[in-house]
């Protein structure tokens, strides 16, 4: 009996190793395989549909060509995390791959991106992408490293039903911070299950916190995180301990979420499939893309989501010129720098991104479109309810400072408002820590104090 | 083996005295709360992979149901996974075994200079925190090409259950008398002869534990495969639960936990097999004597 | 006797020359390649890479330049340093030293005096949470853990209160869920220790009428010290590297509250791309483990008979 089990443990133990001897450490012919690496999860399936119909696509159009699909089944962040370790090692970097705008240049520093320069001068289709979307794919030498997928833009959704019985009147156009936080109140004092008025905060969220919620803020009171002409960091502004105050009493004042919701790093799932279609959260900031978790094939679908929720743009501070505010990020394909054959990665790149293509995902992820003639398509115009409101918000939007320690700052950020909300320090002291920490990052000679 | 015996043969003979058997009632009591302690936090996940509309709170399925196993029961997402965590686990096992039992035989056998500090830095590497040494290792593979390589990753967490592959062995190994290789010697046979022939099949049972002592520390590791394994398609499932579990959030509870229950039974079937034999390979005090 | 004595005369009869000694110790070569490779060969990288700007991203990572104790005196400034090795030692003190290894040895001492198929039973719910695969006793913690988990549907049924455990107490939480996972270990050790301690020197004790917590802290604990310090070498730097359980319950927060070295480590090299401080922090780590295993090793020595 005993020597029968061990005898199968070792056959077993054999077999094993035999297997991943064999196992393909790298294909045979690496010159006619793509390797494609791209973010997948299962309320985000609209990227992975866009490579599965290029392939097909490009394989038809190349004989011999492989395409090796790779989606990575991640958050946004653990997605990040693994892109990076892949690039940096030449046996696994992809061929083409999904990057966030804002990581562009760190990694065009690091030398992990393809310049598209010569190839886009000879790729027609160039010219019908938006003139401040190219820009997301600018590297710091002033070339182009990425093109745009498509872009978004933040706006406060809120639930129709709950502010109606809470007496607001509609459509809700907040003007200043102070009328947010009164109508918060209002749905409060009418109906003390519901959450009034969402802004993520903390470190759970991610990138999530500051462009959903503290940018809104910072930007509305006209000061910004970062001054583009000097190249330097601001620290000490008013409009930013502002900010932290807004977000405490939003907390403190149980308007938003508990504290321990807001730092679960899937409170946006609820946000979205349970608290807002089944009416229990008044509004929240969130991204255009909304609709995509909502419409029909979303991981949430509500049919009634056209008719129940409405839009309104975040307001400045005290009503400020000009009046609003938003943010926008978006995601690029780019080429591996250590590709094997950068014409054929471009290529494929031009198939991912052509009209058919561009069309479909924009429409199945609620992206705002980046090239002309999808803008103008009927279909996309129709998309969803709120296809023009989300638009209009392009000409109040902010976009991130896309330098390489944007990043590290973004999470002194994050981590300064979840210090505020969870009460651990106040706004001022959060502040203060932040400049500390700023400075600790790119050095002192790299912030300027407003 | 050698160590169940006088063990049970002294109860045998000694029995509960008086002052034991009037401690056994409290005894009893105490141990069976402890271990309810240690039962509770598992309730939730068979209550759970049973309720289809399961959720953090631990409550009896109102409609027991195993839609949730039948939903995580396909390829993509189980079974490929397991097949990766089956070779990964068993290949980190043989690679152990192999230079385990090699390590073990002269250390065991023959008196050396070099014994004692090699066992003290073997000691010492039982524990070092692994996790510190990723972020190296992760460079070590960059520099070396070996991101994303099976057999890279098999030796390397091979490697890290060394130490305490070595120890068990060797421990195991001490308990096979010398006596019998002796007569092997005078027969003209090598050392590693004698080792094959004669030591190896008398410690058959010790190797099943080490095999798969190793064996359930390879299946249950997440950090390793998560930093070293890229592609989707190699990894084991300790990884494809961890994506699972953020993908799905607040949303599929009951399905995340009929896949943890499908991913552990194979090393709780495991270590029900070797419980019996497992006990002495604890005795650690023994090793360091001499 | 489990374990024979480690050295053993060699056969009388053959008068090894010194080529043929070395010889023997080929067998070895394959295990020390290893251990050199992936161990020290680690661990000597990660000391020289705190000693440089390597990062996953941005400029560095094409050319890491070197920046002397830059990492090092960075990280004696970090505010998060003095937290994080506070809440480091905490855990290791509270969760291994004191919990599992208490636990341990309690649960085992119990199982001698309990009923055989009792202490089976209980013997095998301890060991299923440490045969389980890290990542779902992860999850099984969290789930026991959470706002309303199992514990708090206990506490209020008891008529207690409910607190947030992962976000009020996270060190609580993840404390209590180390110990749940780990003290199979003591246990086992500390059976297999107690197996060994002839029952005739308990008896003798028994005459003498020592009633059984004396006898246990002069008698028995004095003859397992052996056990105990390798017990705790061991525990204390598995728990050292716990990072699998804290990353899934509290990933580090709130606002840092649960942030011990290794998650520290994790962040900063892998979220943040900064492969030298990260690896900074990891060195850091890996000197406190030297330490701890230096100390158990001293003991153990001094505490041969």
């Amino acid at each position: 009996m005993r020597r029968r089990a061990l005898n199968i443990t070792s056959l077993i133990a054999a077999a094993a190793l035999l297997l991943c001897a064999c196992s393909p450490a790298a294909p045979a012919d690496q010159a006619k395989t793509l390797k494609v690496v791209y973010q997948k999860t299962d309320s985000f399936s609209a990227l992975d549909n866009l490579f599965q119909s290029a392939k097909s696509e490009f394989e038809a159009a190349h004989e011999g060509v492989t395409v090796e699909l790779q989606p990575i089944q991640a958050n946004d962040d653990d997605y990040g995390t693994k892109l990076a370790l892949a690039l940096r090692s030449p046996s696994t970097a992809p061929d083409v791959f999904y990057e966030d705008t804002f990581k562009v240049r760190s990694d065009v520093d690091a030398g992990f991106l393809l310049k598209l320069d010569d190839h886009l001068a000879q790729w027609k289709d160039w010219e019908k992408f938006d003139d401040a979307a190219k820009a997301a794919g600018l590297g710091d030498d002033g070339g182009t490293y990425a093109v745009p997928l498509g872009t978004d833009t933040r706006a406060i959704w809120y639930n129709k039903k709950v502010l109606a019985a809470a007496g607001v009147g509609l459509p809700w156009e907040p003007r200043t911070w102070q009328d947010i936080l009164d109508t918060a109140r209002k749905i409060k004092a009418n109906d003390p299950t519901v959450v009034p008025f969402n802004m993520y905060a903390g470190k759970g969220t991610g990138e999530g916190t500051v462009m959903q919620s503290f940018y809104e803020l910072l930007y509305g009171t006209g000061d910004a995180l970062y001054d583009a002409d000097a190249r330097k960091w601001v620290v000490g502004s008013d409009g930013f301990t502002e900010s932290l105050a807004f977000l405490k009493t939003l907390y403190d004042e149980q308007l938003a979420v508990s504290p321990a919701e807001a730092l679960d790093a899937n409170v946006w799932k609820k946000v979205f499939g349970e608290w807002l279609p089944q009416g229990k959260m008044g509004a929240t900031v969130e991204g255009s893309y909304a609709p995509s978790f909502w419409q029909e094939g979303g991981s949430y679908e509500w049919p009634e989501y056209g008719t129940d929720m409405g839009v309104a743009a975040f307001p400045t501070k005290d009503g400020q010129a000009p009046g609003a505010v938003s943010m926008s990020g978006g995601w690029t394909l780019a080429v591996g720098a250590g590709t094997k054959d950068p014409d054929l990665a471009f290529e494929f790149l031009g198939t991912a991104l052509n009209q058919k293509n561009s069309l479909a995902f924009n429409i199945a992820s609620s992206q705002i479109a980046v090239r002309e003639d999808v803008a103008a398509d009927a279909g996309y115009q129709a998309a969803n309810p709120f296809v023009k409101d989300v638009s209009d918000l392009v000409s109040v939007t902010h976009y991130r400072p896309a330098t390489a320690d944007y990043p590290r700052i973004s999470a002194a950020v994050q981590e300064a408002t979840e210090a505020v909300i969870t009460g651990s320090k106040s706004p001022e002291q959060a502040a203060a820590d932040y400049d500390a920490a700023v400075a600790g990052i790119v050095g002192g000679d790299k912030t300027v104090r407003k | 083996m050698t160590t169940a015996a006088p063990a049970s043969r002294r109860e045998l003979y000694v029995g509960p005295s008086r002052g034991q058997r009037r401690a056994r009632l409290p005894a009893d009591a105490a141990l069976l709360l402890i271990g309810a302690c240690f039962l509770l936090p598992l309730l939730w996940l068979v209550f759970a992979s049973l309720d289809p509309e399961a959720g953090h709170e631990t409550r009896v399925p109102g409609e027991v149901s195993l839609d949730n196993f039948a939903a995580v029961m396909t390829p993509g997402l189980l079974f490929q996974p397991l097949w990766n965590s089956m070779v990964l686990s068993a290949g980190t096992a043989a690679v152990n075994l192999v230079a385990a039992v090699l390590a073990a035989y002269p250390l065991s056998r023959y008196r050396s200079r070099f014994n004692r500090p090699f066992l003290y830095a073997v000691l010492f590497g039982t524990c070092l925190p692994v996790t510190a040494i990723m972020v190296p290792v992760y460079g070590l593979f960059v520099q070396l090409e070996l991101l994303d390589s099976m057999p890279a990753t098999i030796f390397f967490m091979a490697t890290t259950t060394l130490p305490m592959a070595i120890w068990m062995t060797k421990n195991f190994m001490d308990a096979v008398p010398v006596s019998l290789e002796e007569a092997a010697w005078v027969d003209g046979a090598s050392g590693l002869a004698a080792l094959r022939t004669i030591v190896l099949p008398l410690m058959r049972q010790g190797l099943g534990v080490v095999f798969i002592f190793v064996f359930i520390q390879a299946w249950g590791n997440f950090f390793v495969p998560f930093v070293l394994l890229l592609s989707e398609a190699r990894q084991p499932a300790a990884v494809s639960i961890f994506s699972f579990f953020g993908q799905h959030g607040a949303v599929a509870y009951g399905q995340l936990a009929a896949f943890s229950i499908l991913y552990s039974v194979p090393v709780l079937a495991l270590y029900v097999i070797v419980a019996r034999g497992a006990g002495s390979s604890f005795a650690l005090t023994g090793a360091m004597k001499g | 006797m489990p374990v024979l004595p480690l050295m053993r005369p060699l056969p009388t009869w053959r008068m090894p020359a010194g080529l043929r000694r070395r010889a023997r110790l080929l067998p070895v070569v394959p295990a020390v390649l290893l251990l050199l490779v992936f161990l020290a060969g680690p661990v000597l990288w990660a000391f020289q890479a705190s000693f440089t700007n390597a990062a996953l991203t941005g400029r560095n990572a094409r050319s890491p330049g070197w920046v002397g104790l830059d990492n090092y005196q960075r990280l004696l400034t970090d505010p998060v340093l003095p937290l994080s090795l506070g809440l480091t030692v905490l855990f290791v003190g509270g969760s291994a030293i004191l919990g599992q290894n208490l636990l341990g040895l309690t649960i085992a001492v119990l199982m001698r005096q309990a009923r055989k198929p009792v202490a089976a039973v209980v013997g095998t719910a301890v060991v299923a949470a440490w045969v389980l695969p890290e990542i779902v006793a992860a999850f099984a913690a969290y789930a026991y853990f959470s706002r309303d988990g199992t514990l708090n549907q206990l506490l209020g049924g008891l008529g207690f209160g409910q607190p947030d455990w992962l976000y009020s107490f996270p060190m609580a939480a993840i404390m209590l869920a180390n110990v749940w996972r780990g003290t199979a270990f003591s246990m086992l050790v500390y059976r297999a220790a107690l197996n060994d301690v002839p029952a005739d020197v308990t008896e003798a004790a028994l005459m003498d009428g020592a009633t059984g917590w004396q006898r246990l802290a002069f008698i028995t604990l004095p003859m397992i010290r052996g056990s105990i310090a390798t017990n705790l070498m061991l525990i204390t730097l598995q728990t050292l590297a716990v990072f699998t359980l804290i990353w899934v319950m509290t990933a580090g927060g709130p606002a840092n509250s649960s942030t011990t070295l290794p998650v520290l480590a994790y962040v900063e090299a892998f979220k943040f791309g900064d492969i030298g401080y990260g690896t900074a922090v990891a060195s850091l780590l890996i000197l406190i483990g030297a330490v701890f295993g230096a100390a158990y090793v001293r003991l153990l020595r001094e505490g041969k008979p």
